[in-house]
């Protein structure tokens, strides 16, 4: 988690990723942050981010994306 | 006399507009009565029969194109199925390592599968809707390097709403290859989900998911359902045949005869047609969404206010939502997560930075929708020129971005504030009516003329009483769109801010809804532009 935290800081500081759980739906994180967003899970933790996982539930905390990495990492 | 014609295929062209008689009074009755008084084992059967005698009454023997994207989008489905079990049989077996390789594997032929099912109906949509197009210019060419032969122009017969039903049954394939939903085995269930009656001429595009379990289920008509899908049917009655069908006259006038027409008054044409559009559009979703209503199915809503967008790029969500979803979803999600784009992301990010880096790759997907969004609303340059349009102004927005937080943050402006949030409205909305009078005028040189002339000409002064009559407009028709509009825009700015007006109507006393319902019915039977004078307008979109 600590390590996609940072990411997340990394990408677009000044947000409470820790506790947001509105990232999507709140407009923090917009479409263009996400392209970078995969580009940088995929390379962090070896998985691959299909184009229909991009969906707001998984994208508007960061325990749903870290749930989604799990289980793509399971596959 | 052939056996087609005598069985009326594609003389029943008029019902292409949902509030033609012909449609509402004659078709919907007797479906909806028949669904009421089948057995429930019978509807799914009687709402499919409805959907098919629908479509051969609009368009004749060019249902055989609705049949065989059904056919081949049902058989693809069987197919990839088949390839995904056996993928999943044989990696069962497997370490984690040769799994993965033999997914990828499997993968591959998956994709291959789904590749053929997009080229064949891509390819039946091209021939049909773009073949005459790309001929006409391939002849442009010829001509201009002084070849001595031409190619022939094709013209087909295109399909009503095949743009609409072409992109669901691809949206089926692709959620079927995603995992999003399971191939359909039951070719009855994928034929209704392609052919419901309301949504086939003008979408909204549904997905698999959305619509067709609930179709196939068949709910019992109820009292509410019926009162409420009558309600939503009223509302986009009163837009249609008050507004757009009213100002028809007015914007046809300007747009085929701009050469005599003040600046001013081509202005005044492209905010006419905006309205037109809006009013049309919206007014026929409304139908669609009124009738699905009355058999209980919940449709996907397909303008969420659009007018109040503070951006371009906010606007399209608005807009023709499901259009702009499908293009999301199955172009610019799966441009932007390939693997190319997205090493392109990560180099392009370590050197422009996290705002700029991205929107390169991002660039390239959106460029991809807007050519496609272009060219799906027709096959013709100006068109091409409207997708341009909108790639440009929301790149540009996304480029300035940073340089507006900055400027606002340096001028003390609050963006939340309700002038800014007015003046970025206004804005929005101004560039959208340039937009749209690109894509109405009749081929790009005269969108460019009729823009210059705007421009270069801005007066009013040929616009006087002569002009109005001969626009088929008068001053008592310009006050009943004034007022029909203001009642839209007070229904849109209730539901901006709290919501359904239906359902905060519901909880007010039945005399009073009653009395709002007869009223909206007179309104609509004395101010609706048809009858004596008025020619029957088919709906916009239902030509794209």
């Amino acid at each position: 988690m600590e390590k996609l935290l940072a990411i997340l800081e990394d990408l677009n500081p000044g947000v409470d990723y820790e506790n947001c759980e509105d990232l999507i739906d709140g407009h923090h994180l917009d479409s263009l942050l996400i392209i970078s967003l995969i580009a940088e899970l995929e390379d962090a933790f070896d998985v691959t981010i299909p184009a229909v996982e991009i969906v707001p539930d998984n994208f508007n905390s960061a325990k749903r994306m870290m749930a989604m990495i799990e289980r793509l990492q399971e596959d | 006399m052939s056996l087609a014609s005598l069985l009326g295929a594609g003389k029943g062209v008029a019902m292409t507009s949902f509030f033609s008689p012909e449609f509402f009074l004659l078709f919907l009755p007797p479906a909806v009565l028949g669904y009421a008084l089948i057995p429930q084992k019978g509807k799914k059967y009687w709402l499919l029969f409805a959907g098919y005698l629908f479509y051969w009454f609009v368009s004749g023997a060019l249902i055989l194109y609705l049949l065989l994207s059904t056919v081949l989008i049902h058989w693809f489905g069987i197919w990839l199925d088949r390839v995904q079990n056996e993928g999943k049989a044989a990696a069962a077996e497997l370490e984690k390592e040769e799994r993965k390789a033999l997914k990828k594997k499997y993968r591959k032929k998956q994709l291959a599968i789904v590749w053929l099912a997009v080229i064949l109906h891509i390819g039946i949509l091209l021939v049909v809707k773009y073949s005459g197009f790309f001929a006409v210019n391939v002849n442009r060419l010829l001509s201009a390097v002084n070849a001595p032969f031409s190619v022939r122009i094709p013209k087909y017969l295109m399909p009503i709403g095949i743009s609409f039903f072409s992109l669901q049954a691809l949206s089926y394939i692709l959620d079927v290859y995603h995992g999003v939903v399971k191939a359909d085995g039951n070719i009855g269930r994928l034929a209704l989900f392609l052919s419901f009656f309301p949504a086939i001429v003008e979408g909204p595009i549904c997905r698999y998911g959305q619509t067709a379990e609930r179709l196939w289920d068949c709910r019992q008509i109820t009292y509410r359902n019926l009162t409420r899908g009558s309600q939503r049917f009223l509302f986009g009655m009163m837009k249609k045949l008050v507004v757009a069908d009213r100002l028809n006259s007015f914007v046809v006038l300007v747009f085929n005869d701009y050469g005599n027409c003040d600046g001013g008054i081509i202005a005044l044409g492209a905010i006419l047609y905006t309205v037109q559009l809006y009013m049309d559009f919206s007014g026929s979703i409304d139908a669609v969404i009124g009738v699905a209503e009355i058999f209980g199915v919940p449709i996907p809503e397909n303008f969420e206010r659009p007018f109040f967008s503070r951006t371009i790029s906010e606007f399209w969500k608005r807009w023709h939502v499901t259009l702009g979803a499908w293009f999301r979803d199955y172009l610019f999600y799966p441009v932007t997560a390939s693997d190319k784009m997205k090493k392109l992301t990560s180099s392009a990010r370590k050197k422009l930075g996290n705002h700029y880096g991205p929107l390169l790759a991002g660039s390239i997907a959106l460029f991809c929708v807007w050519l496609s969004n272009g060219l799906w609303h027709g096959s013709d340059w100006n068109f091409i020129f409207f997708g341009m349009y909108h790639f440009v102004l929301i790149l540009t927005g996304s480029l300035i971005a940073p340089l507006v937080r900055k400027v606002n943050a340096k001028l003390h402006i609050d963006p939340e504030r309700f002038a800014y949030r007015l003046f970025q409205m206004i804005r929005t909305a101004i560039l959208v009516v340039i937009g749209e009078l690109f894509f109405r005028a009749e081929g790009l040189r005269n969108g460019f003329k009729m823009f210059g002339r705007m421009v270069t000409r801005f007066s009013f002064s040929s616009f006087n009483r002569e002009f109005l009559e001969k626009s088929g407009l008068d001053p008592y028709d310009l006050v009943i769109v004034g007022i029909t509009v203001a009642v839209v825009f007070a229904v849109s700015l209730f539901q901006e801010k709290r919501g359904s007006l239906r359902d905060a109507l519901e909880k007010k006393p039945i005399a009073l809804r009653w009395a709002i319902w007869y009223a909206a019915i007179l309104f609509v039977v004395i101010f609706g532009a048809y009858g004596y004078g008025y020619a029957q307008i088919d709906p916009i979109y239902a030509q794209f």
